[in-house]
């Protein structure tokens, strides 16, 4: 019992790091009907910002604004950076090739994500790099029995789920949002309808990737192993968890993330970790045979 | 006409008059090629080239194999596979097993690894092939990991696990086996000569034509009668079974192999050769695969950087030319490109052959005379659609309600009704784009409710769009080719070997669209890209297709929408014209100058209902249509 | 215009194929050009770099003591990607090169087809990071040696020191799936099979986690349920400093035995040292605990220059293959590779960083003993008493 309970914390926050991942995914894919390779490139690029922010001048900002302040400095200067760095991969390597279709897209992305991880590499160096210590909050909180979570983990949750509910919001709910998903739906119509195309591709290129910083940010703080390929790993499985909830819709990146965190852990946790990507892609593709588009995206018949 | 429609004029004016220069270029295209095969045959006996040039130039040729292997799901069908490694670690691995724990033979492993890799391929994706775009591209990736997962989880001891495979042999043929580099770098490229010659006979038959269909515009070609379930996965078999093949080379060469060369970065490479070559193109195929390995090679020195400069390459790549570097040129072949042996090599004149002989007609239009002689006596004509009581719900909306709909032989029959009143839902009904929820639909006698799209226009029942559906990266030709498809049988065996009878049938289909599109008055078009057409044209030109499969009914879904009245009353005339042939029509219209001018009886339809059904003049003045529908135009 | 395109672009293809052809040095040798097949790119990119690291500082010792033959030596570095493809290209472009001998390379897969091929062109190779049995057991390959220990003799002592000095009775043996982890987790297995039988120990879990993931919080939680007395993790140090973090946060205090890929500076980075104190560890003899000159000595200069340890123990072993080759070669008073070979196998006195390098017939390390170290508070690494 208290091993099931712990692997639910545990799913939930592999599921949180997924979710905040997929939401990139997702609203990239939305608005443009791109995978966006490189954003977990970006991902991982926030969580180097994130750790160069808290070891300029040997640990600044953890010393100036106290550990949490540090964190939230890192966290908000990585959102910030990495916002900025989409607006700008966006118009270098997409917005030129937007009109040339779908597969040169691709391939773009696919280039700016090899691009983006060996600059990294070639910034950074190929080693692993750690958070510093002094700048990860430390301490845990004893739920019940021997079942704990540290400061840290909670925090984690506690953001992604709120963030996510924020966009949630933010989507489904205002009218910058129902921009967006207009535009989602049928471009050239809302162009028409005086919603400005170009500001919602800024949007959804600022926001999707500061939300990748911000798990970044949150990865090493968790884990404090960072790495210059530490989005590839991370990249594919929120693009995995976007396309089980149904790929350009938000609540269904939360979902799916949240959804494969929890089954990797289970089954990790009572059947084998050697086998834990096969059921990973064994049950989407399940999914997929019963579902074709995802689990939360409504059935839309193609107009012929 | 438009400005638009004159610029294309004066383009294809121009081509015409370039002919000559276009027929040079072949002929520099020819010798380019003579000189590229003679530098392969010298290339291991050239001074600076060691054995270090021999084993990239091998890879090339691997990596060759393994963008054809994708071209043809990627390139030719459109479909996102991101998994292919899964399957040249297949072909690998059963190499590997066989030769190891049985001892055959390199050689006859070579097929053997084809026919399991597309076996596997098959079995997989067959549940999962009617995924759209990026659905079936996740599980793609997810079915290249399971492989590669399970290769390195060693299951029953088979595949050795993460260290992989070792003590494979080399190929061997009796009188000499491959060793050296140099045997190997020729082994791969006169594998892949044959194989590039057998995929260009394919790429330029019924069937490659299929897939550029499919991949151009999935639901036309289902209505025009391509089983697009079929060829998506025979595209997957043949697509995987080449990888299995690169796979049984490489571990031939290798003598080695473990789950570390079949990563999902590996998938990812071999779907950048082929959009950096050009979607479907043979030649750009070569070229990207040599530029993906190397450009890493000449760079190896400057190691840490290398991967960098190839990103950054790839993105530059596709912002300046995004087609890929070498893409297929469709138009500017013209019927040669069509690769159909033995035509006229003036077009014009085969036109004017065609049409003398009026043959095609005779052998394929005329339902009339053609197929029911015996005629029902006037007064009651024979039916020859019939709906009954046919109801199609989307969810709790009743877009079609107990609909009983009518067509009788050489008869026009209109549709009308207001927007939305259900009548393109029901044409999609009829022709099993959306299965009817309740009632039977009944043509020639036949109950054909819920057939499938293709088997439809099988049955004789053409049809257009009202959103215009071409294929708009095939020449008009091409598009209009796509409609006989169904009549003729080649396989892929014939396809590749280019058989008599194949030749036979391609002549056939041929001839049919170009009869047609020749009748509807856009022969000079003939090897324009669709998408390039102004609007009205596009709208004829997909009448035509629709008219060369032949039809025994042919359903016209709001044809006139979107002409100016010249062209309007130029359809009024070619409607008239193929009701005289002996074609009953079925039309959704909306103008009344066209519904009055050409039909026989009209139905008119409200919220999914029928209110009328009668001949024009009493229609005209039904007080429930003027309610219904007319009086709210007025 | 488009034509043009392609075709400047086929030229540069092929210009830039003969070029780099002819870019081959001339033939006179002023120095004895030495390789180093290395991972610059790829997965590991780090342990490439510290191979490169540590390779160029042994090289530059024993050019400042006059280099061999009277000549200096040169090192040719090839990246191999990690990755057996680049890795057969890689070992092929230091063949295509004449050079006779090469230190390849970092993982046994990945080492596999290049010793092959360097075995079938008669060139000397020395791995450092390939610690796979089957390299040297699976078939004759006459020009290959190792620097490292194999995994059985690895394994051989963990089953001992495990239940013998700790007197462990609950076991959980963890690998990363790759070649090395598992293989040095199978061999624990036939290792401890003798005590399993005798009814002494009991293996409680033995399972894969994968490699370069993040969160490994299920399987932790699983050996907090488990509880068992030693815990072995028989993969790299990047994981396992994960591992033992996540274990020890979440309360999980069974004794942790890291193979001889995790004791390292860069493991103590991740994990912190409150994390890894009292965390033990398999070893060879570690550079730092050796008394040989050459160990202070290389040690020294490494520190004096990158101001830290070298990364990994694989790199140090790099950095011994090139001292294995320049004894040899000093002994064959030659570089002809069978020559060198033959003295590779013949060498009795020949010392490096870590300890004497001496070859059996089938070219793995002689006369390897392991030891276990255990980390302090201050994350210093120490003998195991």
């Amino acid at each position: 019992m208290e091993m099931f309970a712990e692997q639910l914390i545990n799913g939930l926050t592999i599921g949180s790091f997924y979710a905040l991942v997929a939401i990139g995914y997702t609203m990239v894919y939305g608005v443009m009907k791109l995978i966006n390779f490189a954003h977990g490139d970006l991902f991982t690029l926030g969580s180097y910002l994130g750790y160069t922010i808290l070891v300029i001048g040997a640990g600044w900002a953890t010393a100036t604004f106290g550990v949490w302040g540090g964190v939230i400095v890192a966290v908000i200067g990585a959102m910030i950076g990495i916002g900025f760095a989409g607006l700008l991969l966006e118009k270098v390597a997409y917005a030129p090739v937007y009109k040339a279709g779908r597969l040169p897209l691709v391939v773009s992305a696919l280039g700016a994500s090899i691009f983006i991880s060996n600059a990294i590499m070639a910034i950074w160096g190929p080693r692993y790099q750690a958070y510093p210590q002094a700048s990860i909050p430390t301490g845990s909180l004893v739920l019940f029995g021997d079942v704990r979570i540290t400061y840290v983990r909670l925090v984690t949750i506690l953001v992604s789920l709120g963030l996510m509910a924020l966009m949630y919001y933010i989507i489904e709910k205002t009218t910058f949002g129902s921009a967006v998903r207009a535009s989602a739906l049928d471009k050239d119509t809302a162009t028409l309808m005086g919603i400005d195309f170009k500001k919602i591709i800024r949007f959804v290129f600022f926001v999707g990737p500061s939300l990748g910083a911000l798990a970044g940010v949150f990865a090493g703080l968790n884990y404090s192993r960072i790495i210059f390929n530490l989005g590839q790993t991370y990249g594919l499985k929120a693009f995995t968890a976007s396309i089980l909830g149904g790929i350009g819709n938000i609540p269904g990146a939360m979902i799916g993330g949240l959804l494969l965190g929890l089954m990797e852990a289970l089954f990790e946790g009572y059947v084998s970790g050697a086998w834990k990507n096969v059921f990973v892609f064994v049950i989407l593709i399940v999914i997929l045979i019963i579902r074709p588009t995802g689990l939360i995206s409504e059935k839309i018949a193609e107009k012929v | 006409m438009s400005n638009f429609t004159r610029t294309i004029t004066d383009r294809i004016n121009k081509f015409q008059g370039a002919r000559a220069t276009i027929f040079k270029n072949k002929r520099q295209r020819r010798i380019l090629l003579i000189v590229l095969i003679g530098l392969m045959l010298v290339f291991p006996f050239l001074p600076f080239v060691s054995n270090y040039w021999l084993d990239v130039g091998f890879f090339v040729g691997i990596y060759v194999l393994l963008g054809l292997s994708l071209n043809i799901v990627l390139g030719e069908v459109g479909l996102f596979n991101l998994g292919q490694a899964g399957f040249y670690a297949i072909g690998a691995y059963t190499t590997g097993i066989l030769y190891t724990q049985l001892n055959i033979p390199i050689v006859l492993l070579l097929p053997i690894s084809a026919i399991v890799a597309g076996a596997v391929a098959y079995l997989t994706v067959s549940p999962i092939i009617h995924l759209k775009g990026d659905y079936l591209c996740i599980v793609t990736i997810g079915i290249g990991e399971i492989i590669r997962i399970t290769a390195n989880n060693n299951p029953f001891g088979l595949t050795n696990g993460p260290n992989g495979i070792t003590g494979i042999g080399n190929p061997d043929f009796g009188l000499f086996s491959i060793r050296t580099s140099t045997q190997f770098f020729y082994y791969v490229w006169i594998i892949i000569a044959l194989v590039i010659v057998a995929l260009i006979n394919l790429q330029k038959s019924r069937i490659g034509r299929a897939w550029n269909y499919i991949r151009e515009d999935e639901i036309a070609a289902e209505s025009n009668g391509i089983d697009v379930r079929h060829y998506k996965l025979l595209a997957f078999l043949i697509g995987t079974a080449l990888a299995g093949v690169a796979g049984n080379i490489y571990g031939s060469k290798m003598m080695i192999i473990s789950p570390d060369n079949f990563t999902f970065m590996e998938s990812c490479l071999i779907f950048a050769i082929v959009l950096l070559g050009g979607l479907g193109s043979i030649p750009g195929n070569v070229l990207g695969a040599a530029i993906i390995v190397i450009f890493p090679e000449i760079f190896r020195e400057f190691a840490s950087y290398r991967m960098l400069f190839f990103g950054a390459a790839l993105v530059v790549m596709m912002v300046f030319r995004p087609g890929g570097i070498l893409p297929r040129r469709r138009s500017q072949a013209g019927f040669s490109g069509l690769g159909i042996a033995n035509l006229p090599t003036d077009e014009n004149q085969y036109i004017e052959n065609i049409v003398a002989q009026g043959s095609v007609a005779q052998r394929t239009g005329a339902p009339s005379q053609a197929v029911h002689p015996e005629s029902v006596p006037s007064g009651e004509k024979r039916r020859v659609l019939e709906t009954q009581q046919v109801t199609i719900n989307f969810g709790g909306l009743i877009a079609v309600n107990k609909f009983d709909l009518n067509v009788r032989e050489g008869e026009i029959t209109a549709l009308i009704g207001p927007n939305g009143a259900g009548k393109t839902t029901l044409f999609n009904g009829i022709t099993g784009i959306y299965p009817p929820t309740k009632g039977r639909i009944i043509f020639m006698d036949e109950d054909i409710t819920a057939l499938k799209p293709h088997k439809i226009i099988a049955k004789g029942i053409a049809r257009t769009f009202q959103n215009i559906r071409l294929f708009p990266s095939l020449t008009c030709i091409e598009n209009v080719m796509s409609s006989p498809h169904y009549h003729a049988t080649a396989g892929p065996w014939e396809s590749i070997v280019h058989t008599s009878r194949q030749r036979k049938e391609e002549h056939l289909i041929l001839e049919t669209a170009v009869y047609r599109l020749h009748q509807i008055g856009l022969w000079e078009y003939r090897n324009e890209l669709a998408k390039n057409l102004p609007y009205g044209k596009q709208k004829l030109l997909e009448i035509a297709r629709a008219l060369a499969s032949s039809p025994k009914l042919l359903i016209l879904d709001e044809p006139s929408s979107g002409l100016n009245d010249k062209e309007s009353e130029a359809l009024i005339e070619f409607l008239l014209k193929l009701k005289t042939e002996g074609f009953p029509l079925l039309l959704i219209e909306h103008d009344m100058n066209v519904v009055m001018g050409t039909s026989d009886r009209i139905t008119v339809m409200d919220m999914g209902s029928k209110i009328a059904e009668d001949v024009p003049s009493r229609i005209y003045n039904d007080p429930k249509v003027i309610e219904a529908y007319l009086g709210k135009e007025e | 215009m488009k034509k043009a395109f392609a075709f400047t672009f086929t030229v540069m293809i092929i210009l830039s194929l003969i070029l780099t052809g002819c870019a081959q040095p001339a033939a006179e040798e002023e120095t004895i050009k030495i390789g180093l097949q290395a991972p610059l790119t790829g997965a590991y990119a780090a342990e490439g770099a510290w191979a490169k690291q540590c390779v160029e500082i042994a090289a530059q010792l024993i050019n400042d003591k006059g280099g061999v033959l009277g000549k200096k030596i040169e090192i040719v570095v090839v990246d191999d990607a990690s990755n057996p493809k680049d890795s057969a290209l890689a070992a092929q472009k230091m063949v295509s090169q004449g050079l006779q001998e090469v230190i390849a390379s970092y993982g046994s897969s990945v080492t596999a087809p290049a010793a092959d091929l360097y075995d079938a062109n008669k060139v000397v190779s020395v791995a450092y990071g390939a610690t796979a049995v089957r390299l040297t057991m699976e078939k004759e390959r006459p020009y290959f040696f190792r620097t490292a220990g194999r995994d059985d003799t690895q394994s051989e002592f963990f089953a001992k020191f495990a239940v013998e000095t700790l007197g462990a009775k609950t076991l959980a043996v963890m690998h990363d799936n790759q070649d090395y982890g598992k293989g040095v987790a199978v061999d624990a297995m036939a290792f401890l099979q003798p005590y399993i039988d005798a009814g002494q120990v009991e293996v409680v879990y033995y399972d894969a986690v994968t490699p370069n993931e993040s969160d490994y919080s299920a399987v932790v939680s699983q050996i907090k349920a488990l509880n068992p007395d030693v815990w072995f993790y028989t993969a790299y140090y990047s994981e396992a400093a994960l591992l033992l973090k996540q274990a020890r946060e979440a309360g999980v205090t069974s004794t942790f035995i890291g193979s001889n890929a995790v004791p390292s500076p860069e493991f103590v980075k991740i994990a912190g040292e409150s994390i890894v104190d009292g965390s033990i560890h398999l070893n060879e003899p570690m550079p730092q605990f050796l008394s040989f000159p050459e160990s202070k000595e290389f040690l020294d200069a490494y520190q004096a220059k990158y101001n830290e340890m070298p990364g990994s123990i694989w790199s140090v072993y790099a950095a011994d293959g090139l001292n294995a080759l320049v004894a040899a070669i000093r002994k064959a008073g030659t570089t002809d590779p069978d020559k060198v070979a033959e003295a590779m196998r013949t060498m009795t006195d020949a010392t490096g960083i870590t300890g004497l390098l001496l070859f059996t017939e089938r070219g793995d390390r002689k006369d390897i003993p392991y030891y276990a170290y255990i980390y302090n508070a201050q994350g210093i690494l120490e003998p195991y008493k």
